[in-house]
């Protein structure tokens, strides 16, 4: 065997190799225990129009659907209302942490059952629940922020290790990622969609609708223009694409998440999409560094101002990236990065709310300026 | 379970749901129904038609006016199919909806057992693909044996 025959082998082991640390790597599961709280009204808001219609004695087979395949099984109707129900009782144990592993496995099974019934049921932002509840299930996510993790520490039982090997987390950020890119790539690749013709026709039909919203003429006027779309539907398409891969890199990860954000509240504001926009802002909170309590907030405890700082820190923290520490009298608030940076007065204040779920999109503008730039 | 088993597990999981996602993606650019291929708000494209039950002597009665205790919109309640003569945005694009619409006579036409008169639904579809020329097509259920 020659010395280029001998390598591919050792580079490929090497590859695997990798591509196992990686899979296996210990990382906190915290994202995906806040996912699993936040999901669970997802899946409440999901089931409610087919809860409403058992409760009016009807079923999906009662009217027009078209099974996947003659195979799949199809309950008597008292059974499937109550899997229904079922499923609403498991995602609220879900959210609440209670028998976590039981109730998510319970939820993720009974939506993708429902949802596989009929053509009819799947839209992409039930697929999107499906794969979120599929990730759930597999991840140990009930150890923290949960009833189970409670009544444990009641019983005076050791914790369970937060850390898990990492796959649920890196293939939730892959779904996640795909939906921007899919939809991205869909519109990139149809000239009526990155033309603009799609949108300014969409727009055009609902001109009614836009007149009776608060906006001034000209705005009314430059929305339905076909010239605006030209460029708008270049936006959208380039904001989905950024979104897809900034997510991937450290450096932009902060602006692709502030976009998403944006772009979410948009498509809430101009269309009907059930549960999408709530999912995929929740969603994005995956891509928060698997690790926690890695940053320290110091606050002199003596200065009103400090301790509210704190108070909101430790409220908002749900990532749990600060660990909140008291500095000496006459300190500032100080804000110890990962890195061992150190940031003070007003810029760590911002630092610190930049990275807390609720308030980062508020506060990470703040981090653009600047007097917090230097202060880094 | 092994430790190796374990590993290699996970890395058949892995990958098995990174291809099967991507299978996907790349199915929703040829199949009518797009399941988790993520293509969003897809088109502008409209559609409507003129939804008749041709009944066993010939007569083409509207899907408007109820038969045999039936109603369309009550039996076809979903996908945008219960009004089909007013014209409508295709949600999910015109290939998605027109499926749906197929698929909507067959199950009518197989699910009435009380209508003995009609051989088969047809439905007229006027389309608009985004800013193109209409175009227009016929659909048509499964014949029924029952009728007449």
């Amino acid at each position: 065997m020659n010395a280029a025959a001998s390598r591919v082998p050792a580079r490929s082991g090497s590859l695997a190799a990798r591509l196992d640390e990686l899979l296996g790597r210990a990382v906190s599961m915290r994202s995906l225990a806040l996912l699993r709280v936040l999901t669970g009204p997802a899946v409440l808001v999901h089931l409610q129009p087919f809860l409403s219609d058992a409760l009016d004695g009807r079923i999906y087979s009662d009217a027009f659907y078209e099974p996947y395949a003659a195979w799949y099984p199809e309950l008597p109707d008292g059974v499937y209302v109550g899997l229904l129900w079922l499923a609403a009782v498991a995602a609220v144990a879900m959210s609440l942490g209670f028998l976590t592993r039981l109730a998510t496995a319970t939820t993720f099974l009974i939506v993708a059952y429902n949802l596989f019934l009929s053509t009819t049921h799947l839209h992409n932002n039930r697929a999107y629940l499906v794969v979120v509840l599929g990730v759930l299930a597999v991840a140990p996510c009930g150890r923290e922020l949960s009833a189970d993790a409670w009544i444990r520490r009641r019983r005076g039982r050791a914790p369970l290790s937060l850390r898990a090997p990492a796959w649920p987390l890196w293939l939730l950020r892959f779904e996640c990622s795909t939906v921007y890119g899919a939809s991205g790539l869909s519109k990139l690749l149809d000239p009526d969609w990155f033309g603009g013709t799609v949108t300014w026709q969409r727009v055009t039909r609902a001109r009614g609708d836009l007149e009776a919203w608060p906006l001034p003429d000209w705005a009314v006027s430059a929305l339905t223009d076909r010239s605006f779309h030209t460029g708008a539907a270049k936006l959208v398409v380039l904001t989905e694409l950024f979104i897809a891969v900034g997510l991937w890199s450290r450096r932009t990860r902060y602006a692709a998440v502030w976009v998403a954000v944006v772009f979410h509240v948009t498509i809430e504001a101009s269309a009907s999409v059930q549960v999408f926009s709530y999912l995929a802002v929740a969603v994005l909170v995956v891509w928060a560094v698997p690790s926690t309590r890695d940053r320290v907030l110091r606050i002199d405890p003596s200065v009103g101002h400090h301790r509210r700082v704190a108070t909101v820190v430790r409220t908002l923290d749900w990532l749990a990236r600060f660990r909140v520490d008291a500095a000496s009298a006459g300190s500032p608030v100080e804000v110890v990065d990962r890195d061992g940076t150190t940031i003070r007065g007003a810029p760590a204040v911002a630092f610190a709310l930049s990275r807390l779920p609720l308030t980062a999109w508020f506060a990470l503008p703040a981090l653009v300026l600047p007097a917090v730039r230097r202060a880094r | 379970m092994t430790s190796r088993a374990r590993v290699v597990g996970r890395r058949l999981v892995v990958l098995t749901v990174v291809l099967l996602q991507l299978g996907l993606v790349a199915r929703g650019y040829w199949s009518d129904h797009k399941e988790f291929a993520f293509q969003m708000f897809p088109e502008s494209s409209t559609w409507r038609a003129s939804v008749v039950r041709v009944t066993a002597d010939g007569r083409r009665v509207p899907i408007e006016l109820p038969w045999s205790g039936y109603r369309w919109e009550e039996l076809v309640r979903d996908r945008g199919l219960s009004y089909p003569g007013v014209r409508h945005h295709a949600d999910a694009g015109l290939d998605n909806q027109l499926a749906f619409l197929g698929a909507a006579l067959e199950w009518v036409a197989a699910n009435t057992p009380r209508d003995r008169e009609t051989r088969y639904l047809e439905a007229t579809v006027t389309s608009w693909h985004n800013a193109d020329r209409p175009t227009v097509e016929v659909l048509q259920s499964h014949v029924r044996e029952a009728a007449g």
